[in-house]
């Protein structure tokens, strides 16, 4: 199977191959669904 | 990280693919049981031939939970031993004999089911008592998975002592930590079968510790749905980023999140018992908080991965914040039906957290919103991202390709799958939070008003199963297809290695000695006190109970 990548570039400098903010947002909101879910079942739990 | 990979000889590839297809048999026959279980519980169907609902409940979750899991997990593992330290002939003459007593332990326990004398469900909940033929043949599933652990171990270590001084390969490592986990959680469901289910089963001994043997089961219980999951993270670590035309992002942070979970799986199988009275509410809430740190090696994953998704994208030029997310291999199944997979452990995950909440659980505890989680863990991230592994790991050892077709197909399956869990485990979850019990048949409960509320979601389970099976059937086709039919040629064992400007490994990742040991401190910590109060202050055994299941 091929790498299913069709647009390949010039490779980067390594500062910009190590941007990771996309990363750390992606992490930033798994954080914030865990917690809102969370919160959401613990509301649930005290109206019952 | 090795940057060798070993040739798998035709011999080792026999034995990795009968694991193979004892899983792909057990998926089939499993996942029949799982439809068979939907359709009664629509309320328009009955099972025929007088054949009882518990039993094939029994049956789809021994021989999915268990019987599937345990034989995919042990032959991939071998692959990945084999591939990066080898095996010797006398080490594959004893991974061939940890087959043999584990399919001989599987079929025992599965006649024993079948024939109706074993109902008990895969969790075995005494004082429902089984034939003693079925706990004969768990225990010999388990003494066979520890004769692949110590194979595994022994592979290891015949490496390490070729190989001075030089870090063990990454996949070998992760296998090493999870045969360690699955052997010191065993011991406790060995002990359990062993010591009171066997004697007491067999009319030895006239009564059972309930609550004991309850709390040895859950021992393991937790620990193994994380021998599920770990054979799932060694393919997002080190096989996904060579799929997406990436590296390792980090090879410490893998091996230090693979501690951790050794670490924080096992003193934790409380959190199933929240609402077990005889255990002191002090430790569940010692095993609660032992549990939620479990949560920082799934978000180091879940930071790795992203992080190797976007450094591949950057380096191959996208340059926006998540413009490297559209370009992945989507048409991939090798990628799509594992990424699918741990799409699927976010809201499991935060399902998890809810579960293991102590009060909050009692939401839940009893309903089949537990079903449905498990439904998201066990059945969709694990078992995806085992199709995924399997489009590539059996052409390879069939000396076969993955075609452009079976590759669409695979799509396809992955669809159907995703589609049919969504429906089946997304009604399961709010038919538990309106209350629907889990584990039992299909009944009207004499009419109750919450209960006409369940209905429409157990309609819903069914058409899901339905669905899901049809998904069975296409990877059961796909299966023997890589078995027999796609054309002769050269499929990649996909292993990627570390980023090449990345830190050395510490040396201490690989001190067994002290991981170990801090393990064992662990478990005696949150087992030791509350055991001593369960055998202390139990109330008098139980006489089994062989009526209610039939027998």
């Amino acid at each position: 199977m091929g790498k299913g990548n069709s647009k390949q570039h010039q490779p980067n400098s390594n500062e910009s191959t190590h941007n990771l903010k996309g990363t750390f947002i992606a992490v930033m909101l798994l954080g914030v669904f865990i917690l809102v879910s969370w919160f959401g079942f613990y509301a649930l739990f005290l109206s019952r | 990280m090795t940057k060798v990979q070993l040739p798998l000889s035709k011999k080792e590839s026999r034995l990795y693919m009968a694991f193979m297809w004892v899983t792909y048999i057990s998926l089939f026959v499993g996942g029949l049981m799982g439809l068979l279980q939907t359709l009664v519980r629509s309320g328009k169907y009955t099972l025929p031939f007088n054949i009882d609902y518990y039993t094939i409940l029994t049956v789809h979750g021994v021989i999915l939970g268990l019987v599937l899991t345990t034989f995919f997990i042990i032959g991939f593992q071998f692959s990945l031993m084999g591939k990066t330290v080898g095996i010797s002939d006398k080490q594959l003459k004893v991974a061939w004999l940890s087959f043999w007593v584990m399919l001989v332990g599987t079929i025992m326990a599965a006649i024993t089911i079948l024939v109706g004398e074993a109902s008990v469900l895969y969790t075995f909940y005494a004082p429902l008592r089984a034939h003693p033929a079925f706990y004969i043949g768990l225990a010999l599933v388990i003494v066979g998975s520890w004769i692949a652990a110590f194979v595994n171990f022994r592979q290891l270590y015949v490496w390490k002592k070729a190989h001075k001084g030089e870090k063990s390969p990454l996949p070998a490592f992760m296998v090493i930590i999870n045969m360690l986990m699955w052997f010191i959680a065993t011991i406790g469901v060995a002990t359990s079968v062993l010591v009171l289910f066997i004697p007491w089963s067999l009319g030895y001994a006239e009564t059972i510790n309930v609550l004991l043997s309850r709390t040895l089961f859950w021992y393991f219980g937790h620990p193994l749905v994380y021998f599920w999951l770990l054979p799932a993270y060694m393919a997002w670590y080190v096989v996904i980023p060579k799929i997406i035309g990436g590296k390792l992002f980090s090879d410490a942070l893998a091996r230090m999140a693979f501690i951790l979970l050794l670490m924080f799986s096992i003193p934790v199988g409380f959190h199933h018992q929240l609402t077990e009275p005889g255990i002191d509410p002090t430790w569940k809430f010692i095993q609660v908080v032992l549990t939620f740190m479990v949560v920082i090696p799934s978000l180091m994953t879940a930071f790795s991965i992203f992080a190797t998704f976007e450094t591949t994208g950057r380096r191959k030029g996208f340059k926006s914040l998540f413009g490297w997310f559209k370009k992945l291999p989507w048409k991939d199944v090798r990628f799509l039906a594992p990424f699918i997979g741990m799409a699927a452990f976010i809201p499991g995950g935060a399902g998890g957290i809810v579960n293991a909440s102590h009060q909050m659980n009692a939401l839940v505890h009893n309903t089949i919103w537990i079903t449905g989680h498990f439904h998201l863990t066990a059945a969709t991230t694990v078992v995806l991202t085992f199709f995924g592994i399997t489009y590539w790991l059996v052409p390879h050892l069939t000396g076969r390709r993955l075609t452009p077709r079976l590759n669409k197909l695979g799509i396809i399956q992955t669809f159907i799958w995703t589609f049919g869990m969504t429906i089946m485990s997304g009604s399961m979850h709010i038919q538990g939070l309106l209350g629907g019990p889990r584990r039992s048949s299909f009944s009207e409960y004499a009419g109750g008003e919450q209960v006409a509320t369940w209905i429409n979601y157990q309609i819903a389970q069914a058409v899901g199963g339905t669905i899901l099976f049809i998904g069975i059937l296409l990877m059961v086709y796909i299966f023997i297809q890589l078995t027999f039919f796609a054309p002769r040629g050269v499929q990649e064992y996909p292993i990627a290695v570390e980023e090449d400007d990345a830190e050395p490994t510490p040396k201490i990742l690989e001190n067994w000695y002290l991981w170990i040991g801090i393990t064992i401190a662990l478990i005696l910590f949150a087992y030791t006190i509350p055991v001593i109060d369960i055998i202390k202050h139990s109330p008098p055994g139980s006489p089994p109970f062989d009526w209610l299941i039939g027998r």
